[in-house]
């Protein structure tokens, strides 16, 4: 871990120029990430099936373009974002409301995983000290530091309330393109970027492309694939049952055709006994 | 005088059984009863109850010196179901009874005179009569049990009526063996589950192969209807299981005694504050828990999550070994416990993760957590998992056709007897070997399990546990060789939670 300051070269850039960044910025990881194409990918930790699919959907897609995704490691959609970025075989970067190592030592299960691979594959950061355990005030400056470090922030999913709606506002501030995923009205999840989206802060995020444009990456958008399955799981995940009702596809085949989606990476068992796309 | 009168009695470990010949000794000396020969306290007391009751009965209790040798000497006897046998014996020893008892004595004495029944009845008679041993003298209440296995049940009232008996003064006749049962209308039937194909489906294939099954899902979803509709589908009881079955019943005292013999295979379903001590039994003398109690059964355990964690793990070696070993200073108990094992959860705390009816307020830590409560092992041993959904209000409506449970256990035997043709009980029973042997996969099965083992990195046991299932779902359409829809299933049912 290593403390960087503003007159290193590490620094990141991003954090130089719309005014002072934290002085010193932690990091556990590799530097040379801050010199990518950055894109900030945040939203509750509540989220719906829908709101992890945009999230996967975008960091892979992102990711695999070239951009590094920025976003809180809080569980729900950070944390969705940062494991989609990785597995697609890109960078991601975590900022933390409080020291890495507070947070390496409180932490516990998939986030501690997913934070070790983070430190392999993108790095850590915080502008706390290490031993600095988190209070409630610390995460304000955190959403700041993920608005300055992402070239664009992409609210996926936020309730009224939620900490994300701060990082929009930092974004807004910080003179950062900001988007949002637009969901369905009077979803809960949605109630906030739709907001956003109404009031005219947030240009409304339809897939990859446009979000790639801003920040100087290729990321095409999803076409429709053609495969009866897939398109009826685009709507949301389902059960067997319910897939074999709307799909009309006998039991005994929709199993084996099942089973080959979710082995080819392009369905998932989402652990609740329905099966979502993952792209 | 000073003979010595022997009388035949049976002692009762676990399962485990041993004739025991009662001998009495009366010799002059100061007035006095001793028993030797390993007894426990139980046994040590009934010099008292003996006293008593041969008094009471209206005999002479000897004022010399009585000693009762339980052999053989080296083993531990338990329990008060020799007081007959010792009675008998100091009758006869001081010519009170004039011929000698020629069968198993098996009961406890009241202290005026009257016979009382006795835990284990059944192991104790079936023992004597492997070694030739056809009559029985029990109490009224065993001797259902004793007839039941085809022995000659003397059903004895006291001990006077037993002396009478055996004078020729009064005879009593044996106990007719009980006519045999029907099976109970089910409580639940399959056909009262609205909905919900593929739990259904998993329900079958639990049933037909002896897999175990894990049903999670959101509260009110009808986990519970669908694992108390188990019963309603299993294969009737052999015989030999039956008697088996209720032989563990009889040890733990829950004959009933107009019915001694189990008509359907046995449901049990302890709360989840169950002790461990309840679940795979103990204690000392020790007692069958809740898992022998459902051998040749099921097991069902509501709200698996709610269990004590080290309860749970206790079932590790009962799945695995189909019986239960109980270590104690006076040796160990072996009682069988196979069974099919039926779970029901929620997914989360409060409930509702993946309800798309309700709101899941857990966060996701402690959903993670949750699911963390059961144990890997344990779950390694669940071959099925099933998600149970919340069927929507309009399909509740709907009258969709819906098939008996008698038409699924059509099926089921039908499978039951493909696995019996092979030489094994159940799939869930085949050896690594009899997998090799009778799960031919056709092209597409092939292609598709090749795919999985590299994907998803199966382990071996992994592997095998998925192809025993896949052959019951295959059994199940009466098909020879494993089609890919049956190794999609297997792997459906494993993927979760």
């Amino acid at each position: 871990m290593i403390a960087l300051h503003p007159s290193d070269d590490a620094y990141p850039a991003a954090l130089r120029e719309p005014g002072p960044g934290p002085d010193p910025l932690w990091v556990d990881g590799d530097t040379a990430v801050f010199d990518r194409p950055s894109v900030a990918i945040v939203g509750t930790r509540r989220m719906s099936p829908y709101g992890e699919r945009m999230a996967r959907e975008l960091a892979a897609a992102l990711a695999s373009a070239g951009a590094v995704v920025v976003s809180g490691l809080a569980p729900g959609i950070d944390c969705a974002a940062h494991a989609s970025a990785i597995d697609a075989g890109g960078s991601s970067v975590a900022v933390l409301g409080e020291g890495i190592t507070s947070f390496l030592a409180n932490s516990g299960g998939r986030r501690r995983r997913l934070a070790a691979r983070l430190r392999e594959r993108g790095a850590l950061v915080s502008a706390y000290a290490p031993v600095v355990p988190a209070q409630g005030w610390m995460f304000a400056k955190r959403n700041a530091t993920i608005a300055a470090l992402g070239r664009a922030v992409v609210v996926v999913e936020a309730p009224v309330g939620s900490g994300a709606l701060i990082t929009a506002a930092d974004a807004v501030r910080l003179g950062r393109p900001l988007f949002a995923v637009p969901g369905p009205v009077g979803g809960r999840c949605s109630e906030g970027t739709n907001a956003l989206i109404a009031s005219g802060a947030a240009r409304a995020c339809l897939g990859p492309d446009a979000v790639g444009e801003a920040i100087g990456v290729t990321a095409p958008n999803v076409v429709a694939s053609g495969d009866v399955v897939l398109d009826v799981l685009a709507a949301g995940p389902l059960d067997i049952d319910e897939l074999a009702r709307q799909t009309r596809i006998e039991q005994g085949a929709l199993r084996a055709r099942l089973v080959s989606l979710v082995l080819s990476g392009a369905v998932a068992d989402r652990g609740d006994g329905r099966y979502g796309r993952c792209r | 005088m000073g003979a010595v009168a022997k009388t035949l009695g049976c002692a009762l470990w676990g399962l485990e059984t041993a004739l025991v010949t009662v001998e009495v000794d009366v010799a002059n000396g100061l007035p006095h009863l001793a028993i030797v020969g390993l007894p426990d306290t139980a046994v040590q007391e009934a010099r008292e109850r003996v006293r008593a009751a041969i008094r009471n009965a209206g005999f002479e209790f000897p004022l010399r010196r009585v000693t009762v040798n339980l052999a053989p000497a080296e083993r531990k006897k338990e329990g008060a179901g020799f007081d007959l046998a010792i009675a008998l014996a100091i009758l006869r020893a001081t010519g009170q009874l004039r011929a000698d008892p020629d069968g198993l004595c098996l009961g406890e004495l009241a202290l005026d005179g009257a016979v009382r029944p006795v835990r284990g009845a059944m192991p104790r008679v079936r023992r004597a009569l492997a070694a030739g041993i056809t009559r029985a003298y029990v109490a009224a209440e065993n001797a259902g049990e004793a007839a039941a296995l085809g022995a000659e049940a003397i059903p004895l009232a006291s001990l006077r009526a037993a002396v009478d008996h055996l004078d020729g003064s009064s005879r009593i006749a044996p106990v007719l063996p009980p006519p045999p049962g029907r099976p109970p209308a089910w409580p639940v039937d399959l056909a009262d589950v609205v909905g919900q194909e593929t739990p259904k489906r998993a329900l079958e294939i639990a049933a037909a192969g002896g897999h175990n099954i894990l049903f999670v899902g959101p509260p009110g979803t009808g986990k519970t209807l669908l694992a108390r509709a188990l019963p309603s589908i299993l294969p009737p009881l052999d015989p030999d299981e039956a008697i088996e079955a209720s032989a563990v019943h009889s040890v733990a005292g829950l004959i009933d005694p107009e019915r001694p013999l189990l008509v359907s295979r046995p449901f049990r379903a302890p709360h989840h504050t169950a002790s461990r001590l309840a679940l795979v039994g103990g204690g000392t003398p020790p007692r069958p828990g809740e898992v022998s109690l459902a051998h040749a059964g099921a097991l069902f355990l509501d709200e698996l999550g709610e269990f004590h964690g080290s309860v749970l793990d206790t079932l590790r070696e009962p799945l695995e070994e189909g019986a239960v070993t109980i270590s104690r200073a006076g040796g160990a108990a072996t009682y069988p416990a196979r069974f099919v094992l039926v779970a029901a959860m929620n997914p989360c705390p409060c409930g509702h993760s993946g309800d798309p009816g309700a709101e899941c307020t857990c966060l996701p830590d402690a959903v993670d957590r949750y699911r963390a409560r059961i144990s890997g092992p344990l779950l390694d041993r669940i071959d099925l998992r099933v998600h149970v959904p919340r069927v929507p209000y309009e399909r509740l409506r709907a009258d969709e056709r819906r098939e008996p449970s008698a038409a699924v256990r059509e099926r089921v035997c039908a499978a039951r007897a493909r696995m019996a043709a092979r030489g094994y009980r159940t799939n869930a029973e085949l050896t690594v070997a009899g997998v090799r042997m009778h799960c031919p996969l056709d092209a597409a099965a092939d292609a598709l399990l090749s795919d999985a083992m590299r994907m998803r990195r199966l382990s071996a046991r992994g592997y095998h546990r998925l192809l025993r299932v896949a052959r019951t779902a295959a059994d199940l359409e009466c098909r020879d060789a494993i089609g890919a829809d049956h190794v999609a299933t297997a792997l459906l049912l494993r993927a979760l939670p």
